[in-house]
């Protein structure tokens, strides 16, 4: 029997000092001078983006020691492909993270780099906890991407389409993200965006100006003010990466780690019962008159805390999140600030996605109706406000959490229904004293039930008989009289509206709807 | 910059005159639309250079209202 062959003299201490060499050069990104560049454009890297996300030292990063692997780069290091992964702890939950590094190749998109993003999409479905995506990249490696080998490719939408509603999805907006890429936030649940460095758009401004010959720049073309003032496509403008980070802990707090499992209840030291006389000062009682939901939201949530989303967009209808004793909730609002707070095409866009989104993950919903209707005319009939109203229906119609709706005034026509009405399964219903409830208002309900009539008048007599009949007319819009058909559940004074919300939510909590088998609806959009 | 209608509307009141300094949030007409007021606030501080609407009339999605120069 012969003897084995000799190991080569190598010792652990040389093996060990390798790998702190290869650590340290992929954990370098781009090198100093690209972080210097990245600095100076008003954005962290990477590294100090996952420091301020993460709990510190939970970060477990995954693929660190990844590269191209691509002969046509020769020597070339690309520092962990491009992008960093890995699965950290964000506000006591494990979230899995895709991190793209902007100092590496513009942070662009390679095939190893997608790999390990798509590594990191599995695990987030298989494991059940939230997936986070913050953005700073060129796009797809064109020099890798072009040609027909694209046939092959595109897997990364509908695996986020498969997640969607399973796990939580966030998109930072950190850098630009162009081209098709910008679908990855378009497919997210919650997509933030730093003022001035970060960009989504299909084309970015090269491609724009060959293609429709505008010249215009990033920021032009799809930066936060578009996204989160214009296109709807973003939900919050924010001014830094740090805030930005700040924004993506604090909305992962209100949501359970995937769809199973109930929100996460906070500690709450604000008494669900503490009566709310302020909002008698807010609400003016004249029906006409305008005032800020805004004050009334802030008034009545735990710790006078609301998270908006979009709120710079179709701002006629404010949504967000807030708890009420502590349990997370989805405000929907109408705001008479913002024209009249009637439901308008965005208005009714922004309300359906944001209850599907509750909806997804069992967060309940709260309504704070005062609102005219439906706006109508040949312009909003032109944009489909007719499917756009149906989009809205369907969802708050589908929606199977906790309801509560609060009318605080106006609530007419199809509007009150949308605003989650006494036959849309709100789970508790209630007015106050000032509550319209009715198909329309009296000033044009009269002019159709009556309109022969006061026709056939003199027409010197026609006002006043006009204003003689809309009288009659209002003396049936009565909350006395829907509370008296049993229709709302109880009038309400303001300043009981919060503890009238807490005791809705907590009544709610066994709350079971079958509804029949289906592969799934027909959506209006 | 220019103030200008953000719906179809008819113009209910009108606040200001030119040559008055505005504050950002001060109201400078109050339309009315749905049987609403829809108070219109200066998106900014300024002066008023020149009005373009009067009481009862009817404004256009994206029609000027209020001039205004920082």
């Amino acid at each position: 029997m012969s003897e084995a062959p000799m190991d080569p003299v190598e010792s652990w201490s040389e093996r060990i000092s390798d790998l702190s060499e290869r650590r340290a050069r992929s954990l370098a990104g781009g090198g100093p001078e690209r972080v210097e560049r990245q600095h100076e454009q008003g954005k962290l890297t990477v590294r100090e983006r996952l420091d301020l996300l993460c709990e510190p030292g939970s970060f477990v990063e995954m693929g660190l020691l990844a590269d191209h692997m691509d002969p046509s780069l020769g020597d070339r290091h690309l520092a962990a492909d491009g992008v960093v992964t890995g699965v950290g702890i964000v506000d006591g939950r494990r979230v899995a993270i895709a991190a793209y590094d902007f100092t590496v190749m513009g942070g662009s998109m390679g095939g190893v780099g997608e790999q390990k993003v798509a590594r990191m999409r599995e695990l987030a479905v298989r494991q059940r906890i939230p997936m986070v995506w913050l953005l700073d990249s060129a796009g797809a490696r064109i020099q890798q991407a072009v040609g027909s080998v694209f046939a092959a490719t595109g897997a990364l939408f509908r695996e986020q389409v498969a997640m969607s509603g399973v796990v939580p999805m966030v998109a930072a907006m950190l850098g630009p993200c162009a081209a098709g890429t910008a679908y990855i936030p378009a497919l997210a649940d919650f997509v933030p965006m730093v003022r001035g460095t970060s960009s989504m758009a299909l084309g970015g401004p090269h491609l724009v100006k060959a293609a429709v010959g505008e010249d215009l720049t990033d920021q032009e073309i799809g930066g936060a003010d578009i996204h989160t003032k214009i296109s709807g496509v973003a939900d919050l403008a924010v001014d830094s990466d740090e805030e930005c980070l700040a924004v993506v802990r604090e909305y992962l707090s209100f949501m359970p780690s995937h769809n199973r499992e109930a929100p996460p209840i906070a500690e709450c030291a604000d008494p669900g019962d503490r009566m709310v006389p302020e909002l008698a000062e807010i609400v003016p009682t004249a029906p006409r008159r305008a005032y800020d939901m805004r004050k009334v939201i802030e008034a009545i949530v735990d710790d006078h805390h609301f998270f908006p989303i979009k709120p710079d967009w179709a701002r006629n209808l404010i949504t967000g999140f807030a708890r009420f004793g502590g349990r997370p909730a989805g405000v929907v609002a109408s705001q008479p600030m913002h024209l009249g707070g009637v439901l308008d095409v965005d208005a009714a866009d922004k309300a359906a996605r944001f209850v599907w989104l509750c909806d997804a993950f069992d967060i309940p919903l709260v309504f704070l109706v005062d609102v005219p209707g439906f706006l109508v005319g040949s312009q909003v009939e032109k944009q489909g406000i007719i499917r756009h109203g149906a989009k809205m229906l369907f969802a708050v119609s589908e929606a199977t959490v906790p309801k509560v709706t609060v009318v605080l005034r106006k609530a007419y026509g199809a509007g009150y229904f949308v605003m989650c009405g006494r036959a849309y399964e709100s789970d508790y219903i209630v007015a106050w004293p000032t509550a319209e409830i009715s198909v329309m208002g009296p000033d044009g309900a009269v002019n159709i039930l009556f309109r022969k009539q006061i026709e056939a008048a003199p027409p010197e007599e026609q006002e006043q008989l006009r204003l003689t009949l809309a009288e009659q007319i209002r003396e049936r819009i009565d909350p006395y009289i829907a509370a008296g058909w049993s229709a709302v559940d109880d009038i309400i004074a303001p300043a009981e509206t919060r503890a009238a919300i807490v005791r809705g939510l907590a009544s709610t909590r066994t709350k079971t709807l079958d509804r029949p088998w289906r592969k799934h609806g027909v959506l209006p959009v | 910059m220019e103030v200008r209608a953000e719906m179809v509307a008819n113009v209910w009141k009108v606040l200001v005159e030119p040559g008055q300094a505005v504050s950002e949030g001060d109201e400078l007409v109050i339309l009315e639309s749905m049987k609403m007021e829809i108070p219109v606030a200066a998106p900014a501080a300024g002066t008023v250079v020149a009005v373009a609407v009067e009481p009862d009339q009817v404004v256009q999605e994206g029609e000027l209202m209020v001039e205004l120069r920082a």
